[in-house]
């Protein structure tokens, strides 16, 4: 029944192109919000490696606090439940949507609003911040390349804002 | 831009990411029944105040998510340090 509902996206795939700067959708992906005090627990149920330093991420583990990683994985990804085990997987992947900031200046639009030294915030970081007042995890996934999730309700907010720091002042 | 570090990301982070959570190290009396109205008066609502060096605990909300405390001169709004959460007073 739920296959059948349309799936919409709250923003338009391309929100911009153009002054060394590319402002797009990432597409559908399942994500998980995984807690737990026994990270070796996780591993052994998942069968994955992941990150113990809090701000970065491995094989799509972002790891966000001492007990909270969030992991994203192609679209339709199922996981154990882990019934029993000292752990919560929770299955997240509809709360939010995933914009894309690549090019030269990728970062400089994005210092527009979020306050990390993105200069020293290297390839592979993770972590949740802000975008002004809205709060987002921003993931560095390469020199010219940054992925901001965002919950659903304020994407079409950030995205406005991130297309006005991308446009050139007239 | 004022910068508190987070001693569980290890980092300095900008101010709106965090929040405030009042003063550091006040215990909940194990027993309340056993306090007079005066007592839990004092527990839920004097608070000391001070000018100069002030406990605090603060939450890395937009961060991590985890509540630390931090030492900080209240004239000057200068973070003297952050301690992670259960770690004795400094
Ligand atoms: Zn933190």
């Amino acid at each position: 029944m739920s296959e059948a509902l349309a799936r919409t996206d709250p923003v338009s795939g391309l929100a911009f192109a153009g002054q060394g700067v590319t402002l797009s959708l990432a597409g559908p992906m399942a994500r998980f919000s995984l807690r737990t005090r026994q990270p070796e627990a996780l591993e052994q149920l998942l069968g994955i490696e992941l990150p113990r330093k809090i701000g970065t991420s491995h094989d799509g583990a972002a790891c966000l606090g001492p007990d909270e990683w969030l992991l994203r994985a192609p679209a339709g990804t199922t996981l154990a439940m882990g019934t029993g085990l000292p752990l919560a997987i929770t299955e997240v992947s509809e709360r939010s949507v995933c914009l894309i900031a690549e090019g030269a200046r990728a970062a400089e639009v994005l210092a527009a609003g979020c306050p990390l030294d993105l200069d020293r915030f290297a390839v592979g970081r993770a972590t949740r911040t802000v975008f002004e007042t809205v709060e987002i995890v921003l993931l560095r996934t390469g020199d010219m390349r940054f992925e901001v999730e965002v919950w659903r309700s304020f994407a079409p907010w950030l995205s406005m804002a991130l297309e006005s720091a991308a446009r050139p002042l007239r | 831009m004022l910068l508190i570090h987070c001693p569980y990301c290890d980092e300095a982070r900008a101010e709106i990411e965090f929040a405030y959570a009042g003063e550091a190290h006040i215990a909940r009396p194990p027993d309340p029944a056993a306090l007079s109205d005066e007592d839990w008066t004092h527990y839920l609502f004097i608070r000391s105040n001070p000018r100069g060096r002030h406990h605090e605990r603060w939450r890395h909300i937009h961060g991590c998510g985890r509540f630390f405390n931090a030492v900080r001169e209240t004239v000057s709004d200068k973070f003297e340090v952050t301690y992670k959460a259960g770690e004795p007073r400094r």
